[in-house]
């Protein structure tokens, strides 16, 4: 008998964010008019927006709601959970799902509503947090609100789109800042929200477990950028083995108070006495962890915590981190 | 009709069953009002109806009644058909013979959940934030907006209000009488979260919800006290009142779970658990229309029936793995009817 690892039946959700008029409903109508064989359902706020009139096309409000567990992060998107459990009960399946947000909404509910639901979590997985920036307005669009810098902090993929509205030096300059926020998203750069669908749908951009699989090193990508910004990355490295005990306190703790201005979070783990990688993501206090691959035979065993938000406190979080190591 | 589960025929052999298979999955189930015929809603648009005798042929696929999936399904309260609402935003009743007249009509919008009433003809439908009632004359009214989308109602004993599940609590509202545009200003029952079953007591007293947070809430609508049930290690989707408004039983427990509402009422008491204990965590609960029985229906596919009087359960269909999404008892008390998300329809005949 063969054996053959098949792909999980859950159903891939990229969630869609970027500012007004970066290109969300040029990007959804491809997905929605072109041939590429697939068939996704789509998620939107506004049903007029799209040119398309197509039964795959569902209309929410953007309903949050505060959990009532205490915590005040903890928000979660109900008309999602019920459109979900909606959409399953059709007999077509569907390849993926995309879940647009308008273009001022915080990604965090839409992404919670992923940790939180245990339905939505049997039968679907969040696949990417893709946010399109817009090269023109970008920079401009920093100084109007917090909106369109915690959308880039939020990516796990960036389509930095209008490439063709702006020269080189100045889309060089959108990229810096783009990686001074978040240096783990990856860019693709695009003119009309041109891009091979293949490049962005179901690649599991937003599972750290399943990235490090193909691309061991992905958390040495980032390098922390800039200290003056206000949304940033910072990163925190060790090769003494972690105390787990410890970790999950300290960390507990760290999301319980600081939640709120942790947009995402993410780290492999050297954890004592363990023969594999421990692997976390996580948004504001929401978090998934797994075992990853194995170290192997003379690996230098490392850790690396990854935060990115608002206002972190590096020192205060390194001598945190520091204690739970043995 | 009395069932004896004490017999040792219910552990020995499984109770006669019609099982017609559908490849979309079932997303609910109803008895006709006169009890001969049951209705499956299915996720490819179909109204699927069959006799309650399973001895009797079963009727032959049937054309789509919605663009996408049926969301729900409930027995005509005006006749012996049935009522359904799909996500192509259309409320359709569906004749016995198979002709489908729609009722409205919300481009754009789902038609997620019904009740129907049987003594006022009533039906109650969730569209988005609103809720409708459409009335005996075809009279159609609107109720709301709510905060969000309603996410579950149901009509009081009397068929005067209905109740609407949304976020951070319920809404009750007096329907008035049909033809008036005027309406009384809305009864708010709050309570943080989103809730997201309801189910009003067949005395009329209670009205109680399973939350999103694991816990049920009971309201006493005439002192507008409330009470809070935790514990629970799944969110609750069914809720179902006993005949005599005594119990609350309640899904997501490997067992019969209820809750005591006869004298002082729950509070500071533990519920009743009987029966054997499943496979899974029940996923449907209906209590018996008249007598002291109920059946559940499992994620794991088994289904059970138990007695709240002798404590005993009956194992009514194994565990295949395909959770159990629906679940009907046939107005006599003698038959069940059940669906589950792999597209099995089942009709069980409990006379032994």
């Amino acid at each position: 008998m063969a054996l053959i690892a098949s792909k999980s039946a859950q159903v891939p959700v990229t969630v869609l964010t970027g500012y007004l008029g970066a290109g969300k409903t040029t990007l959804l109508n491809r997905i929605l008019s072109e041939q590429h064989g697939k068939k996704y359902a789509v998620i939107v706020n506004e049903f007029g927006e799209l040119g398309v009139d197509n039964d795959l096309v569902v209309n929410a409000d953007e309903e949050v709601f505060e959990m009532n567990n205490g915590c005040i992060c903890c928000t979660v998107r109900g008309d999602l959970i019920r459109i979900i459990e909606g959409l399953m009960k059709r007999k077509d399946k569907f390849d993926g799902i995309l879940v647009e947000t308008t273009g001022l909404a915080d990604p965090g509910p839409v992404a919670q509503t992923f940790f939180t639901d245990d339905d939505v979590k049997a039968k679907t997985r969040l696949d990417a947090i893709v946010t399109v920036v817009d090269a023109k307005h970008f920079l401009g669009q920093l100084g109007q609100g917090t909106e369109a810098q915690e959308q880039v902090a939020f990516a796990d993929v960036i389509l930095l789109n209008k490439t063709d509205l702006v020269s080189a030096t100045d889309l060089e300059k959108v990229e810096a800042k783009i990686k001074a926020i978040n240096p783990y998203a990856r860019i693709h750069k695009t003119e009309k929200s041109k891009i091979q669908l293949d490049a962005i749908l179901d690649k599991g951009a937003f599972d750290l477990k399943r990235i490090l699989e193909f691309e061991p090193d992905f958390l040495e990508h980032g390098h922390d950028h800039n200290h003056e910004e206000e949304v940033k990355s910072l990163s925190i490295t060790s090769d003494r083995p972690v105390d787990t005990d410890k970790f999950q306190k300290w960390m507990g703790a760290i999301l319980q108070i600081k939640g709120p201005d942790i947009f995402r979070s993410k780290g492999i783990l050297s954890i004592d006495g363990a023969p594999r990688r421990y692997v976390y993501q996580g948004v504001h206090m929401m978090m998934d962890a797994d075992w990853g691959t194995p170290w192997k035979p003379g690996e230098k065993r490392a850790s690396k915590l990854v935060f990115i938000g608002r206002n972190l406190d590096g020192d205060n979080l390194k001598r945190g981190f520091e204690d739970c190591l043995k | 009709m009395k069932l004896d589960l004490g017999n040792p025929a219910w552990r020995n052999t499984l109770p006669s069953t019609r099982s017609v298979v559908s490849d979309a999955p079932v997303a609910a189930c109803a008895f006709s009002r006169d009890g001969a015929t049951v209705g499956f809603g299915l996720g490819d648009g179909q109204v699927r109806l069959l006799p309650t005798d399973i001895k009797q042929p079963a009727s032959a696929v049937a054309e789509p009644v919605h663009k996408g999936a049926v969301l729900s399904l409930i027995g005509d309260p005006l006749g012996d058909g049935f009522v359904s609402g799909g996500d192509d935003g259309r409320l359709v009743r569906v004749a016995l013979g198979g002709g489908a007249t729609e009722i409205a009509h919300q481009k754009g919008k789902w038609i997620d959940k019904l009740a129907g009433h049987r003594a006022t003809g009533a039906i109650a439908a969730s569209v988005g934030k609103m809720a409708l009632v459409v009335d005996k004359a075809g009279d159609v009214r609107e109720f709301g907006p709510h905060q969000s989308s309603v996410a579950a109602l149901d009509f009081s004993k009397d068929g005067s209000r209905i109740a609407a599940a949304h976020y951070d609590g319920i809404t009750v509202w007096s329907i008035g009488p049909s033809g008036t545009a005027v309406t009384l200003p809305p009864r708010r029952f709050a309570w943080r979260g989103s809730h997201v079953a309801l189910k009003w007591s067949t005395d009329g007293k209670f009205i109680a919800t399973g939350t999103q947070e694991n816990d049920i809430h009971v309201w006493r609508i005439a002192q507008a006290t409330d009470m809070r049930m935790q514990g629970y290690p799944a969110k609750v989707k069914s809720l179902s009142w006993s005949a005599d408004a005594r119990w609350l039983y309640t899904a997501s427990q490997p067992v019969f779970t209820a809750w005591p509402f006869a004298g002082k009422g729950p509070e500071g008491k533990p519920p009743l658990q009987f029966g054997e204990e499943g496979a899974g965590l029940l996923t449907v609960v209906a209590a018996h229309p008249t007598a002291e029985y109920v059946a559940g229906g499992y994620d794991s596919g088994e289904l059970q029936v138990g007695d709240i009087k002798t404590r005993r359960s009956a194992v009514l269909k194994m565990a295949n793995g395909a959770a159990i999404t629906c679940l009907a008892w046939s107005p006599d008390g003698a038959s069940i009817a059940a669906g589950n998300d792999t597209g099995d329809m089942l009709v069980i005949d409990l006379r032994r």
